[in-house]
């Protein structure tokens, strides 16, 4: 991994590593901890606390909890500037169950700059999609920014 | 209220809050679950040797008290995006208020977007976003 000391070529980074799968892994969710995660969170329904329910499914933002094992591609430049969690975004598409396999592929969605009065941001925004057989379940956005240094 | 069809959703209408249960021992089940069970989320002391002001709620755990209490308001309701920033910390055992505010409402596609806040005691917003969620018309 590089490390970038001047502005940031989002248009290169854009062409590089936009929409490449970077990560690939499998997982089987577990009814109990899904009851927990679901109570904890203060959700009453059956179908998201019972594992007996008939319906049982996980939350509908349990997405956002799946963490890929690479966070970046392979050669993506570190940058020397402020990074900072800047959100995350969960889409669930159709329920996902227990004792089901989920494949969970990580791809960088979008890099995008905003300009303010201390300078220019630039947001890297990595999506988490999930399936099963080729079904797609729901996706999950995590986004990053940092804050570029001021040249001197 | 409790939201059965769309006809019952209100333009501007504020969905009950509730006080979800930030306490460590609620936070450390839903760590365990999540496979998010690390220090900075479950023991104070950890925490502020991290320089944090204490064990933190995490941000996705906060996604789920706003996705609880949809489901609270609407139980019918299917939840299809949920887009958040955590704009400052939630600190385990303080108190927030999970808050939402119907914001649109598309019969066509039977759509309501939800405007939402975690608020602390201070009404400090914590965390804020969106909610988009699909509620069944009248039959």
């Amino acid at each position: 991994m590089s490390d970038e000391t001047g502005p940031i070529d989002v248009e290169a980074l854009r062409d590089k590593f936009l929409n490449v799968v970077f990560d690939e892994y499998e997982l089987t969710l577990d009814a109990e901890k899904l009851a927990d995660y679901a109570t904890a969170c203060g959700e009453t329904a059956a179908k998201f606390t019972d594992p007996q329910d008939p319906d049982f499914q996980a939350p509908p933002t349990i997405g956002s909890s799946f963490q890929p094992k690479v966070r970046y591609p392979e050669g993506f430049p570190t940058f020397r500037g402020l990074g900072m969690d800047a959100g995350k975004a969960v889409a669930p598409d159709k329920p996902m169950r227990p004792g089901v396999p989920i494949t969970v592929r990580t791809h960088m969605h979008d890099i995008y700059t905003k300009t303010g009065r201390s300078g220019r941001m630039v947001f890297f925004v990595n999506r988490m999609e999930f399936s099963n057989s080729g079904e797609i379940l729901g996706t999950a956005d995590t986004s990053v920014v940092i804050r570029e240094k001021p040249q001197t | 209220m409790s939201i059965n069809t769309l006809d019952d959703v209100e333009f501007g209408e504020n969905l009950p809050a509730f006080q979800p249960d930030t306490s460590l021992a609620n936070v450390k089940r839903f760590a365990v679950a999540a496979g998010w069970n690390t220090p900075r989320f479950t023991d104070h002391e950890a925490a502020r040797r991290e320089g944090l002001p204490g064990a933190l709620v995490p941000g996705i755990m906060s996604q789920g008290f706003l996705s609880a209490m949809i489901h609270r308001w609407a139980p019918s309701a299917e939840v299809r995006l949920v887009d958040t920033i955590f704009r400052a910390p939630c600190v385990v055992d303080e108190t927030y208020h999970i808050n939402g505010v119907v914001t649109d409402i598309d019969e066509e596609a039977g759509e309501v977007e939800i405007d939402l806040t975690v608020t602390n005691d201070a009404q400090e917003t914590r965390v804020f976003g969106t909610a988009k969620v699909l509620i069944q018309g009248t039959d």
